[in-house]
């Protein structure tokens, strides 16, 4: 090996680097061009992993019957100073073995010579992170060594050590960028980000969704007049220009709820948490952005759901005390009045007396069937000690007109459960009656699943309003449940009303 | 000299007993009834009675309402408030309306009413 060859090796190399793009042609790439331009047979690249040297690419010059050697080398493994490459690893300096047979460190001697090789060049690809491979070069004549070769050797493998490492870090940003894009891709938040003016850098995540605008649309246009509305658009601009000049602000890494504007417009809830970017140069922010207007409309419904329940419980204790009065009550100050009555005239007239303890007894009557009425209505004493089954076949038979109860669960479900379904029931067949003019309805309550899913049917004039008071507070009894009440009532069509209620 | 006495309630069939009891007794002669507040007013402008027997809950009115607007008709009738819902407290609700007392339906006997304007 002589000096003209290390220039060519050299400048072999160089077009290889220019040349090539990922670490394995460059690997593949420099074997072939430092072999070829030494005149050797066979090389190896070994790669450090941890602790240790790895083979990870090797080179048979055309017609070289190298391929066992290359199996064998690609087996091994050495440590700092084993073998000729764990010796150059160690050291960071070229070494030359002018016949491999003969030196005590190889361990691979033996089937090196037996593939017809002699000599063997190794050098260090060195880089600014230290050595991070070595190249064996192998010739089956044995050469005498060259210490230029060596030297031109030794600054050949700093070229392919800095190509490699920057190769890697090459791989390294694609990798992170691309695992960057899959994530953005995914996310279910918009995630924008925005330079010190304010203009759009990225457009990610479900901004394309969430606002209307694509990429290619906004990148290079100043957020604000694109998702801020026009009211806050200058509040927005002040409070962003003292985040920019003072690295400080009020809504850095808060959560705080803003209002968006769509492509369109439209202004929507939104949820927005803001990070300042930490690299040298000019601030850059990333917002992260969720359209609330879901959670929003859902957190209304539950409060209004909450008060419409309190509202309804305390309409029907004054329902109670208004039927106690009108009822049971005024009967009993009537019985009270007619045994005085009695108690005058017993005396005088014994028959007349008779007669007026016949009407007390008859006044008792109805105010007791009207208390037993109103306390079924407060809760059904059937339902109580008999479940769902019994109760719905009472409220079915005095139902008028009577309805036909289809089926029923056997066995007792929880308490809650049962008084939901039966009130359902109760109220579907008042308003089939009272409002539908219906001539008969059908009742079938069935468990399916863990649900118990009661419907009531009717042949009534339909055109059902769900959002009636009776229903609207039977739906957020059932809501409160996690459960569900829906009323189908096409104009002409008859009336179903569905509750399922989980059982559990 | 018998107490002339005007029943105001919505209930007919409690102004019938009412009128039943007290005629039975002696102290009260009702003159006349009344369904509603308006009712009263006119009533107790044409009968001109001693005393008015007011239910509370009237359907145009409450008795608390009606009671002071009752004591400027005719003589300045007295005014005995009555309900079978309320408790202790409506009595100082009744003497706020300016009633002489109120009792309760389920206490209500010729003697209470005597008591209430004692």
């Amino acid at each position: 090996m002589t000096a003209p060859l290390a220039q060519r090796a050299d400048s072999a190399v160089a077009h290889v680097i220019a040349t090539t793009a990922d670490e394995e042609s460059l690997y593949s790439g420099v074997l072939a061009a430092v072999g070829d331009a030494l005149g050797c047979q066979f090389g190896a690249v070994w790669e450090a992993e941890g602790d240790e040297l790895a083979c990870v690419e090797t080179w048979c010059a055309p017609g070289f019957p190298g391929d066992d050697f290359a199996s064998v080398t690609r087996s091994y493994r050495f440590g700092p100073g084993d073998g000729l490459p764990g010796r150059v690893w160690a050291s960071g300096e070229a070494a030359w073995v002018v016949d491999v047979a003969d030196d005590r460190n190889f361990p691979r001697a033996e089937p090196a010579t037996a593939a017809g090789l002699t000599t063997a060049l190794c050098f260090p690809l060195g880089s600014a992170r230290g050595v991070v491979g070595v190249i064996e070069i192998y010739s089956a004549e044995p050469r005498i060594p060259d210490s230029d070769l060596l030297e031109t050797m030794g600054a050949v493998g700093v070229q392919i050590g800095q190509a490699l490492v920057r190769r890697r870090s090459d791989r390294s940003i694609r990798e992170s960028e691309e695992r960057k894009r899959a994530i953005l891709q995914a996310a279910l938040d918009c995630v924008i980000t925005i330079d010190h003016h304010g203009h759009v850098v990225e457009w990610g995540g479900a901004a394309e969704e969430t606002f209307g605008y694509s990429a290619e649309e906004v990148v290079g246009r100043e957020m604000a007049e694109l998702i801020v509305p026009p009211s806050l658009r200058e509040r927005h601009r002040k409070g962003f220009g003292v985040r920019v000049e003072h690295d400080r602000g009020s809504i850095l890494g808060h959560r705080v709820e803003i209002t968006g504007m769509r492509a369109d417009g439209s202004e929507f809830p939104v949820e927005l948490a803001i990070t300042r970017i930490n690299l040298p140069g000019p601030p850059m922010f990333t917002g992260y952005l969720r359209d609330i207007t879901e959670r929003k409309r859902a957190e209304a419904e539950l409060r209004a759901s909450r008060a419409r329940i309190v509202e309804a419980a305390d309409d029907e204790r004054r329902r109670i005390e208004r039927d106690l009065h009108d009822g049971a009550q005024q009967r009993l100050v009537h019985v009270a009045l007619m045994l005085r009555l009695a108690r005058t005239r017993l005396e005088a007239d014994p028959r007349a007396g008779a007669e007026a303890v016949d009407e007390i007894l008859v006044e008792l009557a109805a105010a007791t069937a009207e208390l037993r009425e109103l306390a079924r209505g407060i809760h059904p004493a059937v339902l109580s000690d008999g479940g769902l089954a019994p109760a719905l076949t009472a409220l079915a038979e005095r139902s008028q007109p009577r309805a036909k109860v289809v089926s029923v669960p056997h066995g007792r479900l929880p308490a809650r459960v049962e008084s939901t379904a039966y009130f359902v029931v109760a109220e579907a067949l008042t308003n089939a009656t009272r409002y539908a003019q219906a001539s008969s309805a059908t009742v079938s309550a069935v468990v399916d699943d863990g649900r118990l899913v009661v419907e009531v049917c009717d042949d009534g004039g339909g055109g059902a309003d769900g959002n009636g008071s009776g229903l609207r507070g039977l739906a957020d009894r059932a809501a409160a449940m996690d459960g569900k009440l829906e009323v189908v009532s096409g104009e002409g069509e008859g009336t179903m009303v569905r509750v399922s209620l989980p059982c559990a | 000299m018998k107490k002339r006495l005007l029943i105001v309630d919505d209930d007919p069939r409690f102004r019938a007993l009412m009128r039943q009891v007290l005629d039975d007794a002696s102290g009260f002669e009702v003159v006349g009834e009344a369904h509603h507040g308006r009712a009263a007013l006119d009533a107790a402008r044409e009968l001109e009675p001693d005393v008015v027997l007011l239910d509370v809950n009237l359907p145009d009115t409450t008795g608390f309402e009606l009671a002071p607007q009752l004591a400027a008709e005719g003589r300045g009738p007295a005014i005995v408030l009555t309900s079978s819902r309320g408790d202790e407290s409506y009595g100082r609700l009744a003497a706020d309306a300016g009633a002489s007392a109120f009792v309760s339906k389920y206490d209500l006997t010729p003697a209470a009413i005597m008591g209430a304007l004692a």
